[in-house]
């Protein structure tokens, strides 16, 4: 097992568990999914092809993992935990009152979503992957990342207190 | 009050994604300047982006927490281990037969249904005494295990059922590319193995789905695993007590 394989992966902690946050909701739940993560990847190093990009690998397997984890605990759903609803850095991101209750606007309204639409606009809005990278790290055809973010968005943005969507 | 317009609000939200090339984003920028209504639509895509990736910034701030780190740093140990359930390619239940319109799964079910004496895995019951039998018996799930002809085997996870456990496995056998994938299941009978699953080794993690033993694709485990009635794998501590209890409920 390579120290520079390690080294790697520590660096997209911070990224793995800001995605992790965007599934599951709250941080002890995400920590959990990203320590789990870790040690599978470690465990599947072998699996992992080098020149790739790592960072699209260990998106998948933390969503593998959430898929799985989410299946045994079906009936758990997502649960936002209040300390982490646009609270938990202590308010550094936003300070105006109104900047507050739109970042946890922001989670409930993420935590509301499909776990399948969840999942895509968290990679596409938050992670910044292309469409194409998006569709790769979860093994969808192109087509449906565009048809689950769009889907995403249209219940997503009115409850920002955004339009709907432009008329057609 | 929402301003009629004219662009698919897939192209706009493309465009707020960086989707585009120069020239059509550019296209894009001259469309909004007589579009208000467009112009919306693209600011609130722009904010709602904004409003999430704030949303979720704190881990961007935070030293990565010891737990995490010290799990990054060493080799996993078996109790931390979470079952990471794979795509297989083709699925067999026992007692059934496999559709033959399913050309790959053909190929595989002769072999399977066999139970060639190389494979670790055959459905149907384990013999006692075997050395399937002793790991479904008295392996800890994570924990992994290399036998003499190489292979790797692990238990995955127990699952609880509603007539007693069932145990997920897997067989890796780097030598020969392959990947063989089962389910257990305990009864007054001891165990049988229920499902069996395999795939070239080389294929892990890329394909997408595996064929049900009525030929219907599927994408997971799941459906059968509900048909069995099972529950949430068991901890560490919950799977040493169904075991020092025979694995009876």
């Amino acid at each position: 097992m390579s120290d520079q394989f390690k080294k790697d992966l520590v660096g997209l902690v911070p990224r793995l568990r800001r995605f992790a946050l965007s599934l599951t909701g709250n941080q002890a739940d995400a920590d959990d999914l990203v320590q789990s993560a870790c040690v599978k990847a470690l465990k599947h190093e072998a699996q992992f092809r080098p020149g790739s990009r790592m960072d699209s690998w260990m998106y998948r397997i933390v969503q593998t993992l959430w898929i799985d984890d989410h299946r045994r605990a079906k009936s758990r759903g997502t649960q936002v935990d209040a300390e982490d609803a646009g609270l938990s850095d202590g308010g550094r991101a936003a300070r105006l009152p109104e900047d507050r209750m739109m970042l946890a606007r922001a989670q409930e309204a993420m935590a509301a979503l499909p776990e399948k639409q969840r999942t895509v606009l968290s990679l596409v809005a938050i992670e910044g992957l292309s469409y194409k990278e998006t569709a790769q790290v979860l093994n969808l055809p192109l087509g449906t990342v565009m048809s689950r973010l769009s889907r995403a968005r249209e219940a997503l943005l009115p409850q920002l207190g955004m339009t709907k969507g432009p008329m057609q | 009050m929402t301003v009629p317009t004219v662009m698919d609000k897939d192209r706009l939200a493309a465009f707020v994604d960086g989707e585009l090339s120069p020239e059509e984003a550019a296209e894009i920028v001259i469309h909004l300047a007589d579009h208000p209504g467009d112009q919306v639509y693209v600011d609130d895509l722009m904010a709602a982006n904004e409003a999430l990736a704030q949303a979720f910034s704190a881990p961007l701030q935070e030293p990565v927490p010891d737990p995490i780190r010290e799990a990054s740093m060493k080799s996993p140990q078996a109790d931390t281990i979470v079952p990471f359930r794979r795509r297989p390619l083709a699925v067999v239940s026992a007692g059934l037969a496999l559709a033959a319109s399913v050309a790959l799964a053909a190929v595989l079910l002769p072999e399977l249904q066999r139970g060639s004496p190389e494979r670790i895995v055959a459905l149907g019951p384990v013999p006692l005494g075997s050395q399937l039998n002793d790991m479904l018996g008295t392996l800890s799930s994570g924990v992994p295990v290399t036998l003499d002809g190489g292979e790797d085997v692990m238990i995955l996870a127990t699952l609880p059922v509603e007539n007693g456990f069932c145990r997920e496995l897997e067989v890796v056998d780097a030598a020969k590319d392959r990947l063989d994938f089962g389910i257990a299941c305990h009864d007054s009978d001891g165990w049988t193995v229920e499902v069996m699953l395999s795939e070239p080794l080389s294929n892990a993690d890329l394909e997408d789905g595996f064929v049900t033993a009525s030929g219907a694709e599927v994408q997971s485990l799941q459906p059968f695993l509900e048909r069995l009635g099972a529950g949430p794998a068991l901890d560490a501590k919950a799977e040493a007590e169904a075991m020092a209890q025979g694995w009876v409920r």
